[in-house]
């Protein structure tokens, strides 16, 4: 039937396009509508403060997630490297994500996962290691942000968006976190 | 025939009337983009070298490696190959249907804007005006321009398919029709509908673009391309016509369906991910036909192979066309890609595809048509041989170092008793000698990029 493309070019178009959309749709505008769990929020889920958005434009525009993925994905060894203190953490649902755009789930993880980073270092700790990760973590190969640093504005964004990364599920046992 | 026949002057109309293709379109396209194959792979040189000492350009905001990735991504794809790519199909498709490119002022004309959209990345990106999105990082303005750009293009493809004289189409012909209809519709998912989504719902749109920039982008264009020279360089017959039509209507089918395969184990459901994955192995069937298809044609021609560069550049994509079309649907596997997923693994991955298989056949193209277009002989023969040998070379120590130290990395992070920091120091001999491929790359596009330059600057022209 398909041989018809071969010289009617309107034909090929039809075609080209109908074969197209059949799983152009079905994989795109289908899902969100039979998966509610895509846009309703997790329970202790709230939207981003000012600040915070402020602080996730810098880290979109610093690139930071081309080397950190935000997703504990359902794998025993992610649950345990995104938990902390002996404690696992839970792994990443959608409804955790309901407020980010532009998402930043990452595809490749050059540095750990920062999925459950909130709270787990305080804002002396960041400033050290966003001014050099060398000086806190020897061997990384994070670069030097000195420019965030020096202007305490970004800098305060950035910790608090920080801050608030995979706390919706607050899973800490004893809410010990760092500030 | 087979002594480089690349580099056999071209003869032009038989009746010594004007030559029929004036090529100006495909002229600008690819020197421009020849000039951004070098310029980004010093940018890719640099961010290769970020891996192996942190601190390099480490105070500069603009040369940070944030900035600079999304710009030697952005840079290779839009600047070096979809240009090359759509400069070697203004000079394919008026050919096959045996009139002129319908206009070749609206061509030029798409080049001019085609250029602006390129530098306008590179001083948005370089100035963190990043969208946010992999592979759509250019902020809307120049998306929005990308689009115009790109129907411009189409309607000049089109108009020339239109008044073509020859009825039968050609399998190029299709796969360049299919690269324009399905951009028009992958690119804007990716770069506008993204917007108006959040979360999870954005990115399965994000990683449905990102997929088929790949497979409905590169892939068909590039396979057109290869359709085209192959048989031309080696002066032989394509060995199937069925076989290209499975090729074609099976990719057009099954490509789309793929997206979600970028997040499996992660937050989305599992159904969409075994569909993702179900649809990741029937790529099989398209890859397959068209790599059979390939190497049949070659049959009792492998000779060639020896002297005639275009052929040895068409030959080695098919075969790394072949090996990333097979690691694609064993990494959606889930018990595969619970190793080898958000590892180093995966740009060895993309760089086979990107660059050992499409970058190679925009390459043979060029180097098959640049002395034909400007009348004249290749520069040389010699230097065209040796920037394959360092591009096959370099590009073999890049793949199989990221390959083999993605895949241990993969099996430390399944062991959490490895401290992570671990896995970092446990990949940097990985990454030197991925720099020194890297070096090893760039040696040869610095050789391809001269002998194109060299042809079109010092030709001489031959008499008829």
């Amino acid at each position: 039937m398909l041989s018809k493309a071969d010289r009617s070019a309107a034909f090929a178009v039809a075609a080209a396009l109908g074969l197209f959309f059949i799983g152009g749709l079905l994989t795109t505008v289908v899902p969100p509508l039979v998966d509610k769990s895509w846009s309703r929020p997790a329970p202790g889920l709230r939207p981003y403060t000012e600040q915070e958005l402020h602080g996730r434009a810098i880290y979109v525009r610093e690139g930071c997630w081309y080397c950190h993925t935000q997703q504990t994905r359902t794998l025993v060894s992610d649950t345990k490297r995104s938990g902390w203190r002996g404690v696992d953490s839970p792994i990443s649902t959608p409804d955790e994500f309901v407020y980010d755009s532009p998402h930043m789930f990452g595809t490749k993880r050059t540095g750990p996962d920062l999925s459950r980073v909130g709270g787990k270092y305080d804002t002396q700790w960041h400033r050290t290691h966003f001014r050099n990760p060398r000086d806190l973590v020897p061997g990384s190969v994070m670069p030097p942000f000195p420019w965030i640093v020096n202007d305490e504005k970004e800098f305060q964004a950035l910790v608090a968006y920080i801050q608030r990364l995979g706390r919706a599920k607050d899973w800490r046992p004893d809410k010990d976190y760092e500030k | 025939m087979a002594q480089g026949s690349a580099v056999q002057p071209q003869k032009g109309t038989e009746s010594g009337a004007p030559p029929l293709h004036v090529d100006t379109t495909a002229k600008w396209f690819l020197l421009s983009s020849i000039s951004y194959f070098f310029i980004v792979g010093i940018i890719a040189l640099t961010i290769a070298a970020k891996f192996v000492w942190p601190e390099l350009l480490g105070t500069v905001p603009y040369f940070s490696y944030g900035r600079l990735r999304p710009l030697h991504v952005n840079g290779m794809l839009f600047g070096w190959l979809l240009a090359c790519d759509m400069g070697i199909s203004y000079y394919i498709v008026p050919r096959l249907c045996g009139v002129k490119l319908w206009s070749e002022k609206l061509g030029v004309a798409t080049a001019v804007l085609w250029n602006i959209i390129i530098l306008g990345a590179v001083v948005a990106l370089m100035g963190g005006y990043n969208h946010g999105f992999e592979y759509a990082e250019l902020p809307t303005p120049l998306e929005i321009l990308v689009v115009v750009a790109w129907v411009m293009y189409g309607v000049n493809i089109f108009g020339t398919i239109a008044t073509r004289k020859y009825t039968q189409m050609y399998v190029s012909i299709w796969y360049i029709m299919g690269t324009v209809l399905w951009t028009t519709f992958v690119y804007p998912t990716g770069n506008f509908a993204v917007d108006f989504t959040t979360g999870v719902n954005q990115a399965n749109l994000n990683w449905m673009f990102v997929h088929n920039a790949v497979g409905l982008i590169f892939t068909p264009i590039g396979l057109g391309i290869a359709y085209y020279f192959i048989p031309k360089s080696s002066n032989t017959p394509l060995f199937s016509h069925r076989l290209s039509m499975i090729g074609f209507w099976s990719l057009a089918f099954v490509y789309v369906w793929t997206g979600a395969h970028h997040m499996i184990h992660g937050p989305i459901s599992q159904w969409l991910q075994t569909i993702a994955i179900t649809f990741s192995v029937m790529l099989l069937i398209p890859v397959w036909a068209v790599v059979y298809n390939f190497f049949a044609t070659m049959k009792g021609q492998w000779h060639q192979l020896r002297e005639n560069v275009p052929l040895k550049f068409l030959m080695s994509g098919t075969v790394f066309y072949l090996l990333t079309c097979f690691q694609g649907p064993m990494h959606s596997l889930r018990s595969v890609n619970a190793i080898v997923s958000k590892t180093d693994w995966i740009p060895g991955h993309a760089h086979m595809a990107l660059l050992g298989c499409f970058s190679f056949f925009a390459i043979a193209a060029t180097y098959y048509i640049v002395p034909r277009m400007w009348n004249t002989r290749l520069h040389s023969d010699a230097l065209a041989n040796w920037s394959f040998w360092c591009m096959i070379l370099g590009g073999l120590g890049f793949f199989t170092t990221l390959w083999l130290g993605g895949f241990w990395q993969g099996w430390q992070w399944n062991n959490p008793a490895i401290p992570f920091i671990d896995t970092v120091k446990a990949l940097k001999p990985v990454w030197l000698v991925r720099f020194f491929s890297g070096t090893l790359i760039f040696s040869g596009i610095v050789m391809f990029a001269y002998n194109v330059m060299a042809t079109v600057i010092g030709r001489r022209e031959y008499a008829q």
